[in-house]
């Protein structure tokens, strides 16, 4: 039971965390970013199952968290007004080679990391690009000018 | 005019239309997130130790000990006693607020005795003489579980069985 309510508070903490933290450190596995992700995964363990070595407990811990990201997705998709708030939309980018500065600015990227991301995606120049869209995983697709 | 890739909608993802407070809310949420542990520097979440003195005219007792606690804790309970007329049989009573879903772990140096005193915990320390100290040290750890706000934590000293000194105070633990 306590378990089950603190793998709940833990869920929402991450989610939240995941929200508000942005897409870019999301999306970006730097080497300091993963040992983030490994501190974080050791501290939320410490606090979710303390000194609970048992199966039970772990299935428990799992089981809850689970159930709570497989809820989450089926509302995102059940009511689209919570998708919003749940996965985020796309954000545009580039546009027509053109870059959209305010939007760049808002998810705190720079002209540089649009660029390298750009060539990643073996594009040389944003100037070739049709549409750059800020996905709400944090991953940038590129759709190239025809 | 180029084609807009599927499921994107200029107004919504370009113009940001609707979504100009979006930025704010994350701002205000990231601030939440970031307050908790300024806030924790404070003390408000606990582990840092109180002292709180107490004096009377045949003794006065020093308590050294986090009133905030977390589950899973480990933490002292110290007791400096120090006795100010000749103290035949120093007992150190605990009332159960020490003892519900903690761990005691050790208590330096050891009693003479422990009992039950009504169902508060009875540490029999023998003779403290006239002028003389005596230092108990105790060790906790908080059950994972405890969880607690407000709890009456009362310590009192006797000799034999007059009471010398109470003292009480409010733990809280938590989760």
């Amino acid at each position: 039971m306590d378990i089950a309510l603190r793998g709940i508070v833990l869920f929402l903490f991450v989610y939240l965390l995941t929200r508000v933290i942005g897409r870019r450190e999301l999306s970006s596995l730097q080497p300091f970013d993963l040992i983030l992700l490994i501190v974080l995964g050791d501290s939320i363990q410490q606090g979710l199952t303390q000194d609970d070595y048992s199966i039970t407990g772990a299935v428990s811990a799992v089981g809850t968290i689970a159930s709570l990201r497989v809820l989450a997705s089926w509302s995102a998709f059940r009511f689209p007004w919570l998708r919003r708030a749940l996965d985020g939309h796309p954000v545009v980018l580039v546009e027509d080679g053109k870059v959209i500065e305010k939007n760049l600015r808002r998810e705190r990227l720079t002209i540089d990391d649009l660029a390298e991301q750009a060539r990643t995606n073996e594009l040389a120049s944003i100037a070739d690009v049709q549409w750059a869209i800020f996905e709400p995983s944090g991953t940038i697709s590129f759709i190239p000018k025809q | 005019m180029t084609e807009i890739p599927d499921g994107i909608v200029l107004k919504r993802d370009r113009d940001l239309e609707g979504r100009q407070y979006d930025v704010w809310i994350r701002r205000g949420l990231m601030s939440l997130v970031a307050a908790v542990p300024v806030i924790a520097l404070f003390n408000v979440f606990g582990q840092r130790p109180e002292t709180h003195m107490l004096v009377g005219p045949a003794a006065s007792l020093k308590i050294y000990a986090p009133d905030r606690l977390r589950g899973g804790l480990l933490f002292e309970g110290r007791f400096h006693i120090t006795a100010r007329q000749d103290i035949k049989d120093a007992y150190l009573v605990l009332g159960p607020g020490w003892a519900e879903g903690m761990s005691i772990n050790t208590i330096e140096p050891s009693p003479v005795s422990e009992a039950s005193n009504s169902g508060r915990l009875s540490l029999e320390l023998g003779h403290i003489g006239a002028g003389k100290s005596f230092i108990l040290f105790m060790q906790f750890q908080v059950n994972p579980t405890n969880i607690a706000l407000g709890r009456k934590q009362t310590v009192w000293l006797n000799d034999g069985s007059d009471r010398l000194l109470t003292f009480s105070r409010d733990i809280t633990i938590f989760p």
